[in-house]
């Protein structure tokens, strides 16, 4: 059912952005969401785009999975596109009734419409290319410098990771539930969305309730595996920032730099 | 001194308060256990069990009576995780046992809470997973292997915090008869090949006959022990507190009922076929 959805999951393989540091990833990904929102003109997102293009090509991956990740939410972007679209401001180039379209409003389709399939594409890019585990290490890391005011960082990624391996089993409990519900003569798909979101509590009550008897097994085997906490423990797969890792900065720094760049001297488009 | 010595012990899940009648789960029980040894508990739902199996590794502490491990006592609280390195549990559902999202990484995740060396903790991952044939599916997702594979991906865990002993409470009664075989069969290796003490608790009595010695529980009480061969033979006994006996030993044992003048009990349908043919000569 939800298990064909794309978005947010791993494929194993051997590419640069497989073996780049899941920390480096991180802040990449976020310096880059950053600059996205900051292109103003055709030539600076022409330059995003150039970049979100070639670490999708370096990924590896079949454009199929990207293709999906954005079908997703391709509702959102029609939407939010035709929005800015007949809501822009300034000369107006075509009317009908409430509708009016201007060059700042086509610009503005553009922009938003471009960002936000770079923005998919890059946090797709990113757990297609990072296994859960690694993106849990990495923020854990990442974080560490919290610890001094006791922001409990170890515990925050365990429960995230543990939340992550349990979404498949969670889901195929519901589906067992839902039939099971089913077979009772459970109506799920008739009546309206009030009556519809009702219906859905005797799926999720059963759901909850097994998801606790879970976690104390969970709990239970954690500890027959002499799980204590974070303290001394070891991780078997060793992150070290390498070469690679400084020449992605150097990229997204010139990257940074040209849209900068562009900005200062180019006239804005919207 | 044997390796599990289990002495007198008692335990209750509820509140013991003054003037009250406390069911005991576990009842006056007392077991030892040699390094080395496959020893399987049957009992049906109910008889403690499973209490006592989880008493082997410190995570329930006894009422009375007490649990030594290796000579080290479970209610001390700074042996727990020192037993825990040394006899692991595997617990009935595969599913709540794997607590990452690829198979060496669950596998890597005992070594790790231990503190153990990167490198090293590489080395027992690998070795673990081989042992149980589980090496090729390293890379996999949990949730995508048959329940089979995902208890001895379980087993793999505990094997690689190197453990003298695995305990394991019905790994098998959530499994197809395939799976089943496939996790019986890898814990009879790991005890004949690695010399790793195996407390098997079950319902399945062709599991049980595959031991050195079976230990047959009711009511939280040891009602008898011995080797199958011993233990499969006291039909009444069982059938009186309605365990089942092996197939083959049911079979010969009505047959005697009939007048069949046969003193042996069979464990295993070979055996059963063979005895059959001897008296039918």
């Amino acid at each position: 059912m939800v298990r064909d959805v794309a978005f947010g999951q791993y494929f194993p393989a051997d590419s640069v952005m497989h073996r780049l540091d899941p920390r480096a990833k991180i802040l990449l990904f976020i310096g880059y969401i950053v600059i996205i929102f900051c292109t103003f003109n055709y030539v600076s997102l022409a330059i995003t785009t150039v970049f979100t293009a070639l670490f999708l090509i370096l990924s590896r991956i079949s454009p199929v999975f990207y293709f999906k990740s954005l079908k997703v939410i391709l509702v959102i972007v029609i939407i939010t596109s035709l929005l800015n679209l007949f809501y822009g401001s300034g000369e107006e180039l075509w009317q009908w009734w409430i509708f009016k379209i201007t060059l700042n409003g086509i610009n503005r389709a553009v922009f938003v419409t471009v960002r936000i399939v770079c923005l998919i594409l890059a946090s797709s890019c990113l757990t297609f290319t990072t296994s859960p585990t690694e993106l849990t290490d990495a923020i854990e890391r990442l974080m560490k410098p919290l610890k001094v005011i006791h922001f409990p960082v170890h515990e925050i990624a365990m429960m995230m990771s543990l939340a992550l391996r349990f979404v498949p089993t969670l889901l195929d409990e519901t589906d067992k539930i839902m039939q099971a519900q089913k077979a009772r003569g459970a109506d799920m798909e008739s009546g309206n969305l009030i009556k519809r979101v009702k219906a859905m509590l005797p799926i999720l009550i059963p759901l909850f309730v097994s998801a606790f008897r879970r976690a104390y097994d969970v709990a239970t085997a954690m500890e027959c595996r002499c799980y204590r906490g974070g303290a001394g423990r070891t991780r078997m797969k060793q992150i070290h920032m390498a070469g690679r890792d400084t020449a992605a900065f150097a990229a997204l720094g010139l990257v940074i730099g040209g849209v900068i760049v562009c900005n200062i001297f180019l006239p804005a488009a919207i | 001194m044997s390796f599990i010595s289990i002495q007198d012990v008692c335990f209750s899940y509820e509140e013991i308060e003054e003037g009250k009648h406390v069911t005991n789960a576990v009842d006056g029980v007392s077991l030892e256990v040699e390094q080395g040894e496959f020893v399987a508990i049957i009992g049906h739902n109910g008889c403690g069990k499973s209490t006592l199996a989880k008493h082997l590794n410190a995570l329930l502490l006894p009422d009375s009576g007490r649990v030594l491990i290796d000579g080290d006592d479970t209610a001390v609280e700074d042996n727990t995780y020192a037993i825990r390195e040394k006899v692991g549990l595997v617990l009935q559902n595969p599913d709540n046992q794997l607590v990452a999202s690829i198979v060496e990484e669950d596998v890597a995740f005992g070594p790790e809470n231990l503190g153990v060396e990167p490198s090293e903790i590489r080395r027992r991952v690998d070795a673990a997973l081989r042992a149980v044939d589980m090496y090729d599916y390293r890379g996999h997702a949990p949730y995508r292997l048959s329940g089979g594979q995902k208890q001895r991906v379980a087993i793999a865990g505990i094997l690689a915090i190197q453990p003298q002993c695995i305990v394991l409470d019905e790994p098998t009664a959530m499994l197809d008869p395939s799976g089943r075989q496939e996790v019986i069969s890898t814990l009879l290796k790991l005890n004949r090949t690695q010399n790793i003490t195996v407390v098997l608790i079950t319902h399945f009595m062709d599991e049980a006959v595959l031991a050195d010695r079976v230990v047959v529980m009711d009511s939280g009480k040891i009602l008898t022990q011995g080797t199958p061969g011993d233990v499969f033979s006291q039909v009444e006994l069982l059938k009186k507190h309605r365990l089942d006996v092996p197939q083959s030993a049911e079979l010969i044992h009505k047959l005697r009922g009939c007048g069949l003048q046969i003193d042996k009990i069979p464990l295993t349908q070979e055996d059963c076929v063979a005895l059959l043919e001897e008296a039918m000569r």
